[in-house]
């Protein structure tokens, strides 16, 4: 099996080049590397958006990055909102707390967010009902679940190859 | 992170989906390719019907998971059993916990790790490479920030390479991720 050639958004995020020592680690499995990289495009492009927008997957993307700690994830996803966002509207409701959001779409949104990035354990049927009666088709309310589980996914996985790069 | 889990079981238990799957019969195309290939290459169940409303996803999730947990070489598959209960346990996924112990002591005819993690917690006392690989994978998926270079110290006093480090890494992270579609998505109810 060829090696993927081109860097893709994991060698971004941990500055790396596609042929770095840890970089070419990665690549020892090329189908984590290809659908890594995949589930990127269809977490945050997808060619149907099933109404839960590019801007707004930025917003839920960043929100994570803010909560778990993540300071180059969180560039990452402050400048994708800003090239979706340009006026920041969303960005600034990306630092509020959910019960100060007036839009009770996006307020059920991130209550979504906060829940299954800090504790999982606490979701309930309501809440997808919840989501349900927002407006969220069941298209996007997968979609906002796997965007959510995705970047819990990234923060793992970046905090362990920051300590494999980081060799005394 | 070290209460025991009176809740977790090596028995078996289904999951119940909060919304409602897929039907199967009347899945568009682009569905029925998402449902080609499912998780541990298992028949098709509610939980990928339920992913199939979304099929873009569900298309490169599957396939990176059974990657993940079964690539060839590297990590043993029973580490990364053991990574994906400690991340279950850490996260109160009784229900992916139930079915990755299940696996691990099919792997190893090791009972006595799980029992030990359920009734004390993840700081149980268990053998070193066990422990290391626990402990490793609990900090991971609890507070990744937190993380440094002196957890890997453990980890390779077991001799494991980077390369089975990154397997454990991603292991760990891939829970993080399943857990979290299990736990929002449904509940675990007793087989």
């Amino acid at each position: 099996m060829s090696t993927p050639p081109t860097r893709d958004i994991i060698d971004e995020l941990t500055g790396l080049t596609a042929d770095a020592p840890l970089a070419q680690l990665r690549r020892q499995r090329p189908d984590v590397v290809r659908h890594l990289q995949g589930s990127d495009e269809a977490i945050f492009a997808p060619g149907n958006d099933a109404g839960l927008s590019a801007a707004e997957r930025a917003a839920a993307g960043l929100r994570i990055a803010v909560r778990l700690r993540d300071v180059r994830l969180e560039t990452h996803y402050r400048a994708r909102l800003r090239q979706h966002d340009p006026d920041g509207g969303l960005a600034a409701s990306v630092a509020q707390e959910p019960s100060s959001i007036v839009d009770p779409r996006w307020r059920a949104i991130l209550c979504h967010v906060d829940r299954l990035t800090a504790d999982p354990d606490s979701a309930r049927r309501e809440h997808i009902d919840g989501l349900l009666a927002s407006g969220l088709s069941p298209r996007a309310v997968i979609a906002l679940s796997q965007l959510v589980a995705y970047v819990n996914f990234q923060v793992r996985l970046l905090a362990g190859l920051r300590i494999l790069g980081d060799r005394p | 992170m070290s209460k025991p889990m009176l809740n977790f079981t090596r028995g078996e238990l289904e999951w119940a989906p909060w919304i409602t799957p897929v039907d199967a019969d009347a899945a568009t195309e682009e569905q029925r390719q998402a449902l080609r290939i499912t998780p541990s290459s298992r028949p098709v169940g509610a939980y990928s019907l339920v992913l199939a409303h979304d099929p873009g996803s569900l298309a490169q999730r599957s396939p990176l998971y059974n990657a993940i947990m079964f690539g060839a070489r590297g990590l043993p598959r029973a580490d990364r059993e053991l990574g994906a209960v400690a991340t279950s346990q850490v996260n109160g996924c009784s229900y992916c916990a139930s079915v990755h112990a299940k696996r691990f002591v099919e792997l190893t005819k090791e009972p006595d790790v799980i029992d030990r993690l359920y009734a004390e917690g993840l700081q149980a006392p268990l053998a070193p490479r066990r422990k290391a690989i626990v402990e490793f994978s609990a900090k991971l998926a609890c507070d990744p920030a937190s993380m440094d270079v002196s957890d890997l110290v453990p980890l390779r006093a077991q001799g494991l390479t980077d390369a089975e480090i990154l397997d454990l890494v991603q292991a760990v992270a891939m829970f993080s991720w399943a857990n979290r579609l299990m736990q929002s998505l449904g509940e675990p109810v007793t087989a």
